[in-house]
């Protein structure tokens, strides 16, 4: 070994320290990517998109409802929702049935914009708030368009993030 | 030792032998790049100038001094290869780590730190809770208060926004005696980056008329803001109402 590092020649030293020089930036490239991927803000990040993406596509699911296809449409809304909503949903659904094989109304919604408002990842909550356009077209008339401000809260389930709660955004008590 | 000191040797004969009948083996050991190494490095074989490939001297020398010599060659072969190797394997690691490491943070949703900042989330939140409400509400006793707030809180496209969108309001003003006012129910930061952001806000409005009969009408809004950071004040750069 002590021969070896004797018969260091500076062309040998140059080699050496560029190995050293790849080694460190090895290192450091290694750490910095391990910090990138196990970056805490990036997985909160990630929570708070997959809470966005699911609570608008659950409003979505919540304001839509076709009266020839009620069963899909009945089915699609307890798949969106977890807890007391969902108890509520399974609880309610055979009057809703009647109810809206009497009126005979499909109902669309788009979601205009959707914003996360708060987020406890490690709880699995999360507020939304989605701004939504929904038409309502009966049997007869004209459809009607009205928009729509939902509020809802999400809990996250085995099967993703659902909602728990939903409700209009109250108007009129605030302002004046 | 005479004993070990004769396989020894024997030993020596006999990878001599090899030596000699191998030449494409031994003719890469003086290759341009090791070869300095062994001229500097070993005073001895240097001297004795020897054919690498013959290498008739060591045999007289002290059996001691053999394995570390035979061994020398062959690492100096590896040393330098291995160092080679090293470096690219190495080199490569740390370029594909650097790439993927700002793939990683480049990703759009890392981009947005809405929430995940949480002083750059509630400042805007807050800035631009106060912006609407001041640029949205509207006093027919003193109108200049709302140029001023449109002058403090707004920029770029949503200046003329907000002109279009109090032209009703200021024309009937002073006839109806109108109060508007706004206020934030709801807001939330749909993305933020840096001194960028757009909001989701939900607001109401009251709109009392105080001519002849005190009236109020309560109305409910929402729409989406984009802001701009200007020094430490966040503005509404433009006003998205979801027209269709």
């Amino acid at each position: 070994m002590a021969r070896v590092s004797m018969t260091t020649t500076p062309l040998r030293a140059a080699a050496l320290a560029l190995t050293v020089a790849a080694a460190v930036a090895a290192g450091w490239g290694g750490w910095s990517r391990y910090d990138a991927a196990h970056d805490a803000s990036a997985a909160y990040a990630q929570a708070r998109n997959d809470a966005l993406a699911a609570g608008e596509q659950a409003v979505q699911n919540m304001n839509t409802l076709d009266h020839a296809r009620l069963d899909q449409g009945l089915d699609s809304w307890e798949d969106s929702t977890t807890g007391d909503l969902h108890k509520q949903l399974v609880d309610g659904r055979d009057a809703f049935v009647e109810q809206i094989e009497a009126a005979k109304t499909v109902s669309t919604a788009k979601v205009l914009s959707g914003a996360v408002t708060e987020l406890d990842d490690r709880a699995g909550k999360a507020g939304v708030m989605v701004a939504l356009r929904v038409t309502v077209t009966a049997p007869e008339g004209e459809p009607a368009v009205k928009e729509s401000r939902m509020l809802g809260q999400l809990t996250r389930t085995s099967g993703g993030w659902k909602l728990s709660a939903l409700g209009q955004a109250p108007v009129g008590n605030t302002a004046g | 030792m005479s004993t070990t000191r004769h396989l020894v040797n024997r030993r020596r004969r006999l990878a001599t032998v090899a030596a000699t009948a191998a030449p494409p083996r031994t003719i890469a050991t003086p290759r341009p790049a090791p070869e300095p190494l062994t001229e500097a490095g070993d005073e001895t074989e240097a001297s004795t100038g020897t054919e690498p490939g013959t290498e008739p001297e060591p045999e007289g020398e002290p059996a001691h001094d053999d394995p570390p010599r035979r061994r020398l060659p062959r690492l100096r072969i590896r040393l330098p290869a291995v160092l080679c190797a090293a470096t690219l394997l190495l080199g490569a690691f740390a370029a594909w780590s650097f790439t993927s490491a700002g793939a990683l943070r480049d990703e759009p949703s890392r981009q947005n730190t809405a929430l995940t900042d949480i002083g750059r989330t509630s400042e805007v939140k807050g800035q631009i809770t106060e912006a609407v409400g001041a640029v949205f509400s509207y006093d027919y006793a003193s109108p200049g208060k709302s140029d001023l707030a449109a002058r403090k809180h707004l920029t770029g496209k949503a200046v003329q926004q907000h002109k279009d969108m109090l032209a009703e309001v200021r024309a009937q003003a002073p006839k109806q005696k109108l109060v508007l006012t706004t206020a934030v129910t709801e807001s939330g930061v749909e993305f933020l980056d840096g001194d960028r952001a757009r909001l989701l806000v939900f607001a109401d409005q009251s709109n009392t008329r105080t001519g002849k009969e005190e009236e109020t009408t309560y109305a409910a809004a929402m729409f989406a803001v984009d802001a701009v950071r200007r020094g430490d004040t966040w503005r509404i750069a433009a006003i998205d109402t979801f027209t269709r």
